[in-house]
């Protein structure tokens, strides 16, 4: 092979090579372009009130958060989200059993969240809840932690 | 009145229709008609082998399109305006509840009939060589098909809509590595709100219809090069040895290639090339059973369009596309159910999230897509693929009972409840 | 069979003929155009002449709507309900009879749905009056259309409905508030109430509920108060007034009905009485306010209540901080003022309590107002069931005294308490003292002690 056609051969394979590469680069853009970069959807980490603004025993429910407020005289807060970890339905808790039922699927979920029956894959999270400086509560829902965790106040 | 005549000649340019060559012109010069061959089998074109399923699927994709269109106008696709517009469709725009209800049952009907084609094709083992490849195409088709539904049904945002498709998308999210991206991707947030919307209807009026109408113009284009569509089982002769052909270049001269003259193909004008005569096509035995298709076809085609029309129309008069209450986020409807061809799917989730919603599936869809390479048994006759058609009617069966299961047998929980039993709504 | 085909083909053609023109016949012929035309056919006997008559009656058919921006409402009632704001329409049969007694509420500015419920934007009845499958908004029966004013009137009385004050005033008496939230202050034992009128949930459901609460919600924690059906009516006006919407602030001016009950109540609040006097009723320091409002323009009077120094300078009348409802409602009242009223005012003056009784009582109000009353009795006497706790019952707080110390009593009410199991393996019992120190101060807390045991009754001696 001379020189030339080397060459020849040499920039239409770079070309080639600099094509493929391009769109790739191209495609990966548009993934990265379709991901959201902002979501106008209520924060993941917000405040919802003071200590006092829950009573001991039955937990309260935040509809706009989609959580379990838990308040136990020894043990202190937690919070579990109400959000079957199955398909997304919304869990009530239920006071006669202690336990979380999905309207869904009919999973249940027992008091530490675990799962006791039905479909759902894993346990109900349960998020980071802090005392903020201002008094307030703040839950952080990119925080998971183990059901064992409280926040006493 | 010369003016006239050269006006009607410029636009129409063939033959007069009495005549062969008219009848051949009308075809080949007409961007629209010349996916036809200008001449068809009659055995081709017989109802009781294809049902003519391809064909009202097609035409009940036209419908869509044409529905589509127009119910665009009226759209908002945002929460605040959506449901409104619904409202508005249902209850003052003009022809709003007929048209909305057309391009509901067309879907529908689009579901079941893609489905359906599916099944004919395979009975009739009309995947085999050479079309395999178009039946790949085909099963893409029968995807987009789902997928256009799935994105349609969110738009009314409904409580069906909104927990349908909450259901549907954790569904998506049980994929494996790129699970949670693709519902991020998918909804444009962490959960079904206003960026889910927007982005489902872009991919409802732009993406997927571009996507269905470029693979539906392959696969047409991939029926006529692999020999037309497949004659009826009871009609296939003893394969013949086929003569050799050659193809490009003269006598003297190396030729491009040597293959097989097929006995299933008809040759269209556009493959007359200088040089040598082209192949050998039609047998003198055959040559009763070909028939112009115009009017032999085209009067066959234009009967199943008028009656899907007329299907789809009388039911968007007298059923009404249900609306549900606005879409409320705090408060799941239970049972919460996806869209009737998903709830096959749902009702595999119900046992298990990652088995039933993404391997089962995803398992099926890659068996459909590899049918014709793995099934290497040359004929199509039933008696000699035994396996193949208990093995596909096994897969038809299990989808079929999920979905009766999922659609009439689940309640409140996801209960076992037979449809007789009446279940109110329990307490809050 | 070539034949055949091409008839099948030309009938089947025809019929998606037919089926389209029926489909555009359908279309343009909704019900709402046969009202209209009624509607202008009626409007028209009234028309003296034949050219006005023809005018009329050439009215083109249309879809009338009141656009609501500010609540995102759109409301098509109008299109079969032409009459509405005709006052000649007033005997016409329904659906174009005139809305009598609209007042300031004009259908332009406030729609229809907001009072009446239905569904505002359908425009076929069924579905317009809302008792169709999918709509929980249905039209309100004549029996609780007025518990939809409380909607934007949240304060004060509104006159013609006295059952929505009388709900509010037994939601804060019984007790409600022990279990129930209401606009963050509450308990969490029952739902939150806030948003109550916006569940759509029918007020005949409600109404059975407050009569038996078991009846319609099966194993309800809520105890049997034993209201009277207008009791129980009350209350769920009461409830179908709290709505999500923000009526407030979008009727921003129409928040507060300045009427003279109102006015009653400020001219007490304010002591008006002590410095002035109603045909000689009350003190001399000012003037007589009987037929002040005869003597005075409202404007005089509005700048009077405003900045008193302003109209007489040097006058000795505070600027009371009035709003501009305030000071309508107070007017109204001194339109319709008597000294035998202002008499009966002066006579429920209280009489002066002791320190100690003015703690007592301000205990027995914060019992009341927290809702303790909900579950103890307004007497003390308890008695509300609550199965699986020891007794079965909410425990009487009048012998208190016998097994507590009063610090044992403020550390209960201090930090709740979840009564003892009757069976200690069966479910909680539904109701449980909550804790109390984060909603009241240790003040409301120890007069709520002193308020108890100024009820304490000796136990009989045994021997």
């Amino acid at each position: 092979m001379d020189r030339r056609t080397f060459f020849k051969a040499g920039w239409g394979a770079f070309g080639l090579a600099a094509l493929v590469s391009g769109v790739g680069v191209s495609l990966v853009a548009v993934g990265r372009y379709l991901m959201p970069s902002v979501f106008y959807e209520p924060p993941q980490a917000f405040k919802i009130g003071t200590p006092g603004d829950f009573a001991f025993g039955a937990p309260s429910f935040l509809v706009d958060q989609k959580i379990y407020v838990f308040r136990d005289r020894d043990k202190g807060f937690a919070v579990a989200s109400a959000v079957c970890t199955h398909l997304g339905c919304t869990v009530a808790h239920f006071q006669s059993d202690q336990k979380f039922h999905c309207p869904c699927h009919g999973s249940i979920f027992g008091a530490d969240g675990g799962v006791q029956h039905g479909p759902a894959p894993r346990a109900l999270d349960w998020y980071e809840v802090t005392l903020a400086r201002d008094g307030q509560l703040r839950v952080d829902k990119n925080k998971v932690v183990p059901p064992t965790y409280r926040l006493m106040v | 009145m010369n003016i006239f005549r050269e006006i009607y000649q410029s636009i129409v340019r063939r033959d007069p229709l009495s005549t062969d060559k008219g009848k051949t012109e009308l075809v080949f010069l007409n961007v629209w008609l010349h996916i036809h061959p200008a001449k068809v089998k009659k055995e081709h074109m017989k109802f009781r082998h294809t049902f003519y399923l391809g064909f009202i699927s097609f035409f009940l994709l036209l419908i869509l399109i044409t529905t589509g269109i127009a119910l665009m106008v009226y759209y908002r696709p945002y929460p605040a305006a959506a449901y409104q517009d619904m409202k508005d469709l249902q209850f003052v725009i003009y022809m709003g509840p007929f048209l909305r209800g057309m391009h509901r049952w067309a879907a529908h009907g689009m579901v079941a009939c893609v489905f359906l084609h599916m099944c004919r094709v395979f009975y009739t083992g009309s995947y085999k060589k050479p079309r395999q490849f178009n039946w790949v195409i085909g099963v893409v088709l029968l995807l987009l098909t789902l997928g256009m539904s799935f994105t349609g049904y969110l738009l009314p945002w409904d409580q069906l809509a909104y927990w349908a498709i909450t259901v549907g998308t954790n569904i998506g999210s049980y994929a494996p590595l790129v699970g949670g991206m693709l519902k991020e991707v998918l909804l444009g947030g962490h959960s079904v709100g206003e960026g889910a919307l927007i982005r489902f209807y872009v991919l409802h009026v732009a993406v997927l219809p571009l996507l269905v109408v470029l693979f539906t113009v392959v696969h047409f284009w991939r029926v006529r090069k692999d020999g037309g569509l497949s004659r009826p089982v009871w009609k296939l002769k003893a394969p013949k040895t086929a003569p050799l052909v050659q193809i490009g270049g003269t006598a003297e001269a190396v030729p491009l290639a040597v293959q097989a003259a097929s006995t299933e193909k008809t040759y269209g004008l556009m493959e007359v090339v200088t040089g040598k005569p082209i192949f050998e096509t039609v047998t003198p035995e055959e040559d009763d059973d070909a028939v112009f298709s115009y009017p032999y076809a085209f009067v066959r085609e234009g009967i199943t369009l008028m009656a899907t029309v007329t299907t789809i129309m009388s039911m968007a008069i007298f059923l009404r596309a249900p609306l549900e209450e606005l879409a409320n986020p705090a408060k799941t409807p239970n049972p919460a159910k996806a869209p009737w061809y998903f709830l096959g799917l749902q009702e595999l989730v119900s046992h298990s999230a990652l088995l039933g919603g993404v391997v089962a599936p995803a398992l099926m869809v890659i068996a459909l897509l590899v049918v014709p390479y793995i099934d290497r048994n040359p004929s199509r006759r039933p008696r000699d693929r035994k396996w193949a058609i208990w093995l596909f009617t096994a897969f038809v069966v299990v989808n079929l009972v999920l979905i009766v299961i999922g659609t009439f047998f689940r309640g409140p929980g996801w209960a076992l409840v037979p449809p007789w039993v009446h279940v109110t709504g329990g307490a809050e | 069979m070539e034949r055949r085909l091409q008839q099948y083909f030309f009938v089947l053609s025809v019929l998606s003929l037919l089926l389209i023109v029926g489909a555009a016949y359908q279309a343009s012929t909704p019900a709402w155009k046969r009202y209209q035309k009624q509607y202008v056919a009626l409007e028209a006997q009234g028309e003296p002449n034949a050219i006005t008559k023809a005018a009329v009656l050439a009215t083109p058919p249309e879809v009338h709507q009141v656009m609501l921006t500010g609540l995102q409402r759109v409301d098509r009632c109008t299109t079969c309900h032409l009459g509405v704001e005709d006052p000649t329409m007033k005997n016409a049969a329904e659906p174009f009879r005139y809305h009598e007694n609209l007042g300031p509420h004009i259908p332009s500015k406030f729609g229809c749905t907001i009072c009446h419920g239905g569904q505002g934007l359908a425009t076929e009845k069924e579905d317009a009056h809302g008792n169709v499958e999918f709509w929980q908004n249905p039209l309100l029966t004549k029996e609780y259309i007025r518990a939809s004013c409380g909607r934007c009137h949240k304060d004060g009385d509104v006159p013609g409905v006295p059952e929505l004050s009388e709900g509010k005033r037994l939601f804060e008496n019984q007790g409600c508030r022990g279990c129930h939230k209401l606009n963050g202050v509450g308990g969490t034992i029952g739902p939150d109430l806030s948003l109550e009128g916006a569940n759509h949930r029918a007020p005949e459901w409600l109404e059975k509920h407050f009569l038996t609460p078991n009846a319609v919600s099966t194993g309800s924690a809520m105890p049997n108060f034993h209201f009277t059906r207008d009791q129980a009516k009350a209350l769920t006006y009461y409830m179908l007034s709290l709505t999500s919407e923000d009526m407030g602030s979008y009727y921003s001016t129409v928040r507060l009905i300045p009427g003279p009950e109102f006015g009653r109540q400020i001219f007490q609040e304010k002591n008006c009485i002590n410095c002035h006097n109603v045909g000689g009723v009350g003190q001399k320091v000012g003037p007589d306010l009987q037929g002040v409002v005869g003597r005075h323009s409202p404007e005089w009077l509005d700048e009077q209540l405003i900045n008193p120094e302003l109209v007489y300078p040097g006058s000795s009348m505070p600027a009371y901080d009035l709003d501009g409802n305030s000071r309508k409602a107070l007017m109204a009242y001194l339109a319709v003022v008597t000294p035998a009223d202002v008499q009966a005012l002066l006579s429920q003056k209280p009489h002066v309590l002791s320190p100690a009784d003015v703690a007592i009582e301000a205990g027995r109000q914060d019992f009341a107002r927290f809702g303790c009353v909900g579950c103890h009795g307004t007497e003390l006497q308890g008695g509300v069931p609550n199965p699986n706790a020891q007794g079965g019952e909410v425990p009487s707080l009048l012998h208190l005294s016998d097994d507590y110390t009063k610090d044992e009593v403020l550390a209960v009410i201090r930090n709740g308490r979840v009564p003892p199991l009757d069976n200690p393996s069966g479910p909680p019992p539904p109701l449980y003292m909550p804790a109390w120190k984060k909603v009241l101060s240790d003040e409301d807390i120890n007069r709520v002690a002193d308020f108890l045991w100024s009820k304490q009754q000796k136990k009989a001696d045994a021997w």
